[in-house]
């Protein structure tokens, strides 16, 4: 038996040895638009013989452009970068950092989960030098760097995620020819967005498409609305309480943001499906109604990545457009908030490649590439704009830095039972008719539970 | 990929040679120390007596050790993490247990569970039966065992999609992809949201384990009546006995034993139900199982090892009657060797 | 052959009773089969069922851009067909319309006159010509909505999609190397120990099967983090990599074992005693009559432990990312698929492919065990041996 042990770890050892050799998607030195200085200098780094492995949630095409982003990293250090990633990836993070073989860098899109994990010790912390920079090279620097901050084991506040690639979720997607035909205009303040769905059920037709199935997320894109509601009504403050429950679900700001996405979601004249339909669509399916003849809804509120769910050859930009979510004229003095997401990398096993990794992300021409793979947003000052692949990138990442208010996703950053748990069952009992108010005392029932 | 198939076969033959390899050499290394044609008489007697004593162990010897490391030391484990706090460190008594049972949502799951258990156990069991009965004497019966059996074959991903298309509910008025809403539209109903109807849900979802598991009830009582000697059937029919009498005085009692084991094993299986509830519903519009509600509270944001810990506990519990029962058979069975 | 059942109206019962269940079971699988063939827009527009027949469906097609205008007398003309260009569909229009509210506003062949003195015809064939006295500007052409009846469209794209994956082939032999050994292995262990258990002395042997059938419970979610903790230690202290082919064989050996021990043990157990007895008293030790006589005979049993162990392990996704990598070299198959699902969960058209690409091989191991379930097996034996 023993014999099998060390056959099956040869054979790994000889995999091992013939690394695919990386041809890199964008030649150095050939495109201006991208920072080539920085390719030279992490050639200094040397990691010959060093494996990196990073665990991450991306599978399908994200994986092909993270591929694309590491292969300069190989290229440049010698370092041999393993990636990997599973469909149930938050519970395998769970599962191999608690029995101690977890990758070198987890990538993590819940900061509530690095807390949850910091809290237990198993993440190494990020260093005070790393913290300085992102205040110093993020737009709204502070505010990333408090989102990768959270207690250890000890109980000391530490720097452990560091935030690359970033979603805006604040967006309303809608077919400018169908608003054309029908003579609709793009709204400018939420009360011309209600005034336009009240104008669409006029004509006939439907104006919104909501989805929230997802499987074993199901819930997740009311939390969404929710949260892009509480920053078009509270100040910052209140949105930031609410996250860490210093301000409770049962609270009248709350119970009026769920009242507002109620008066779009539970309203059967506004969606398509009725409010019966919306907990039960699939998410992926439900922008597709944008596209049928005659369109089953007018708009459609989903982050950045949704155009991949678009029936194919749909153009960004001529076929389908996005709008800003619009604030209340009436609470003016909130001003342009914007609601986004993102993905933290966090050292699960420290190294000195996985460090010298850390150091990589902070170099332009990491954020760069994928910039002009498409699908990322950064706020990284010194990354080129012209990098973007296409101009709706470039007008999400304007929108991210011309925002007031940044803020991350809510649900993200509570604990993962409410965040991913009674928050988006609450929000599927609360379109299937419960009350705002039931609702929250049942999602705050669940908060009261945690110890 | 030449490599790959080779290194492939070899694994493969040294793990299964391994295997063969200990039973073969295990027994005969017995033989060899305990010679049953010894010399003389009286320590062939010993030595037989010695491998009548030491042989049941080398038979059962892998089987224990690998369920020892395999199942018992995780229950141990579980047990031990069921009364401690959520990251293991601090003993904390009952308070995970009290907590349970004092929760709603544990609640709605061991109803949900008894549930279940009342009716897919019984359902595919009885639907299995009537299968391989009916199918026992068709000249394609195999190709209609194969089509039931096929089910069991799909992933359950691919089983998730298919109810898709089963369940799927679009807005009135629109064309239905699911099924029953395009049946029921059709007949000039409403459509309705099937996996959201509390309750009733529950049926729903309790349909898809009894579509998938018939196949494994059919296969199995299929060959257990396969074994069932033709020369029994054959002088019950020349008796005159009619095609009831033959299963339930023929049939039923000869394979009652498997009847049994299919039932165990759905029960089981029901138990600890947990994909098709977290592909459907996620536990949503009151469908939660226990299984489901320890997979959340262990792995869903950093994870609650303590009560996932005293779910999981509470699941194991729930298959002490069960066991005492099988106990029971196993001791009548012996008195009547 | 028996003749019971041999009642004409009976069997034609029996036959029809059969075709209903065998109906209703596979129903959903032909959804399913269906699904995968068609277009990946269609699948989650329409009901499967639909993709049968030809329906009339609302189109839309775009006319040509300013580009392709031409003058004649006088006029400026854009002419093309709305049934070129896009996916090679063909078909007839009945009704057509240029704004998206009404889609089916004008009967085909006829002329409409829109804004600025612009006229457009859209004929059954999907001809359409576009008249303006003034000069085109717009480069991206307009939107022309029609109705029309298309036959039933199939496509192997979705299959395409996933068996010309990159890396599919190694991970189909990946899945194999893990599965063929996860299911012997299993087998023979449970085969010697479900004899000792049925017809061998020992003590606490009801403990011992009543343990085995508690341990059937054990969800397997909760056993991951201490094997893997277990796995960690030991392969540290042997020096090897905790995650290997060895390790995933025996993870899948241990959770199949209790099953495999308690289907065959009462499988043996309810083999003629007189049988074992007459073997015994011939001198045979347990383990010659385990290996001429018992193996033999529970044939069927092992094949049907051999089906459920090998779709078990084949299907597998759990155990595999937790016990075996990730790298080319150990991903399996159903992690692979998982993988080209996408970040945010699967797209109906590979989530249905792959259904069906995963389902080949159990069902070929289905077939050829089929054969082992045969009436007789066990007298033929008994008389021979």
């Amino acid at each position: 038996m023993k014999k099998v042990l060390f056959i099956s770890a040869a054979f790994a050892a000889l995999s091992l040895a013939t690394p695919a050799l990386a041809e890199l998607k964008y030649k150095p030195g050939e495109d201006a638009k991208f920072t080539w200085a920085n390719l030279d200098a992490l050639k200094k780094v040397d990691l010959k013989g060093e494996t990196l492995t990073i665990f991450g949630p991306w599978r399908g095409d994200d994986e092909k452009h993270v591929q694309v982003m590491l292969d300069y990293f190989r290229e440049a250090t010698g370092a041999d970068v393993k990636y990997s990633s599973s469909e149930n990836y938050e519970q395998q993070v769970v599962i191999d950092t608690s029995a101690g073989s977890p990758a070198n860098i987890s990538v993590l899109p819940q900061p509530g989960l690095i807390a949850d994990l910091a809290g237990k010790g198993l993440l190494a912390p990020l260093t005070a030098d790393d913290a300085k920079w992102m205040v110093e090279n993020y737009g709204a620097g502070q505010s990333w760097v408090d989102l990768g901050t959270s207690k250890g084991k000890d109980g000391a506040k530490n720097f452990y995620g560091f935030s690359y690639k970033t979603d805006v979720k604040s967006l309303v997607w809608y077919s400018p020819e169908n608003f054309k035909d029908a003579g609709y205009a793009v709204p400018k303040t939420m009360e011309e967005l209600i005034a336009l769905s009240d104008k669409i059920v006029k004509d006939g037709g439907k104006p919104w498409c909501i989805g929230l199935g997802s499987g074993g997320a199901t819930g997740w894109p009311a939390t969404d609305w929710v949260e892009d509601i509480m920053l078009r009504t509270q100040k910052p403050e209140v949105y930031d309480g609410w996250v860490n429950n210093s301000v409770k679900f049962t609270d009248p700001a709350v119970i009026n943001a769920l009242d507002i996405f109620g008066s779009f979601a539970k309203n059967d004249a506004y969606v398509d499906g009725g409010h019966a339909g919306v907990a039960s669509i699939d998410f992926r399916d439900s922008p597709k109604g944008l596209f049928s003849t005659p369109p089953k809804c007018y708009m459609h509120h989903q982050a950045s990545f949704i155009p991949s769910f678009f029936p194919e050859g749909k153009k960004v930009g001529t076929d389908v457009d996005f709008f800003y979510f619009p604030t209340f004229a009436a609470k003016a003095d909130l001003g342009t908030p914007v609601l986004g997401a993102g993905t933290l990398f966090t050292i699960t096993k420290d190294s000195k490649a996985a460090r010298a990794f850390i150091d990589f992300l902070k170099l332009p021409l990491a954020h760069e590439i994928w910039m002009a793979d498409g699908g990322f947003l950064t706020p990284l000052k010194s990354a080129n704009p012209a990098a973007y692949a296409n101009d709706a990138a470039r007008k999400e990442g304007a929108m991210m830095a011309s925002a007031t208010t940044f803020r991350f996703d809510g649900s993200d950053m509570m604990p993962g039972k409410i965040g991913a748990g009674a928050f988006w069952t609450g929000m599927v009992d609360f379109v299937g008719g419960k009350s705002s108010v039931d609702t929250a005392a049942e999602i705050q029932k669940a908060w009261d539970a945690l110890k | 990929m030449a490599e790959q198939i080779i290194y492939a076969f070899f694994t493969v033959i040294i793990g299964v040679g391994g295997c063969f390899g200990y039973f073969y050499g295990s027994n005969w290394l017995l033989d060899r120390i305990f010679p049953a044609n010894a010399s003389n008489d009286s320590s062939a007697v010993r030595n037989l007596k010695m491998q009548s004593m030491i042989r049941p162990w080398l038979f059962l010897g892998p089987a224990l050790i690998l369920l020892s490391v395999y199942l018992l030391f995780p229950v141990v484990q579980t047990f031990w993490l069921s009364f401690h706090d959520r990251a293991g460190d601090k003993f904390v008594g009952l308070a995970n247990y009290v907590w349970a049972f004092n929760d709603d949502q544990f609640r709605l799951s061991i109803f949900n569970n008894i549930l279940w258990l009342a009716v897919v156990p019984a359902l595919c069991t009885l639907m299995g039966l009537v299968i391989a009965v009916l199918t026992d004497r068709l000249w394609w019966g195999n190709l209609a065992k194969s089509l039931i059996f096929m089910p069991l074959a799909i992933s359950f991903v691919g089983a998730s999609v298919i109810w898709k298309f089963v369940y799927d509910y679009r807005g009135e008025g629109q064309d239905q992809i699911g099924i029953i809403n395009a049946i029921v539209t059709y007949f000039g109903g409403s459509p309705q949201v099937w996996i959201a109807l509390p309750f009733w849900n529950n049926f729903f979802l309790m349909a898809i384990l009894v579509w998938i598991q018939t196949g494994f009830a059919t296969v199995i009582l299929a060959a257990a009546l396969r074994g069932i000697p033709e020369d029994t059937l054959e002088a019950a029919t020349i008796d005159g006995a009619g095609p009831f009498k033959i299963f339930f005085r023929i049939m039923v009692p000869q394979i009652y034993g498997t009847i049994l084991v299919v039932w165990t094993t759905i029960t089981v299986l029901v138990l600890k139900i947990f994909d098709i509830v977290l592909t459907m519903t996620n536990s949503q519009w009151d469908t939660s199982v226990l299984a489901n509600l320890m997979f959340d509270w262990m792995f869903r944001g950093g994870g609650d090892f303590g009560r996932g810990a005293a779910i999981a506990i509470v699941i194991m519990v729930a298959v002490l009657p069960i066991m005492i029962w099988n106990i029971r058979q196993a001791n009548k069975e012996q008195s009547g060797h | 052959m028996l003749n019971r059942l041999r009642l004409e109206p009976s069997r034609i019962l029996l036959n029809l009773a059969v075709i209903f269940i065998i109906a209703l079971w596979t129903f959903p699988t032909a959804g399913l089969l269906i699904s995968s063939l068609r277009d990946k827009n269609d699948i989650a527009a329409s009901g499967w069922w639909t993709a049968l027949s030809s329906a009339d469906r609302k189109q839309v097609g775009r006319m040509k851009g300013s580009a392709d205008q031409v003058e004649k007398d006088g006029k400026f003309v854009i002419s093309g067909n709305l049934f070129e260009g896009g996916d090679g569909t063909s078909g007839k229009v009945s009704a057509f319309g240029t704004k998206v509210q009404t889609p089916s506003a004008n009967a085909a062949g006829s002329t409409v006159t829109l804004d600025a003195g612009q006229t457009l015809t859209v004929n059954v064939d999907g001809s359409y010509i576009l008249t303006s006295p003034t000069k085109f500007a717009d480069e991206r052409g307009g939107r022309i909505f029609f109705v029309s009846s298309q036959p039933p469209r199939f496509t192997l794209d979705n299959y395409q999609s996933v068996l010309f994956s990159e890396g599919i082939g190694r991970s189909f032999i990946n899945s194999l190397t893990v599965t063929i050994p996860a299911t012997i292995i299993p087998i023979l262990i449970a085969a010697f120990a479900a004899y000792a258990l049925a017809w061998m002395k020992l003590p606490f042997r009801g403990l011992l099967i009543a343990i085995i059938v508690g341990l059937l419970v054990v969800p397997l979610q909760m056993s991951l983090i201490p094997l893997l903790k277990l796995y960690n230690a030991a392969g540290y202290f042997m020096g090897v990599p905790s995650k290997t082919y060895l390790g995933i064989w025996l993870a899948h050996t241990g959770f199949g074992l209790p099953f495999a021990i308690y289907l065959l043990r009462s499988y043996i157990a309810g083999l003629p005693k007189d049988l074992i007895e007459s073997a015994q008293i011939d001198g045979a030790n347990d383990f010659k009559i385990f290996r001429r006589i018992v193996l033999p005979l529970c044939f069927p049993a092992l094949a049907s432990f051999a089906i459920f162990q090998f779709l078990w392990v084949w299907n597998d996704l759990l155990v595999a990312i937790v016990f075996l990598g990730s790298g080319p070299d150990q991903l399996v198959l159903t992690g692979k698929l998982n993988a080209l699902l996408g970040s945010r969960g699967g797209n109906w058209e590979i989530l249905t492919a792959s259904a069906f690409v995963t389902i080949i091989v159990p069902l070929t191991v289905f077939f050829s065990l089929q054969r082992y379930f045969v009436r007789g097996l066990l007298a033929g034996s008994v008389k021979g041996g």
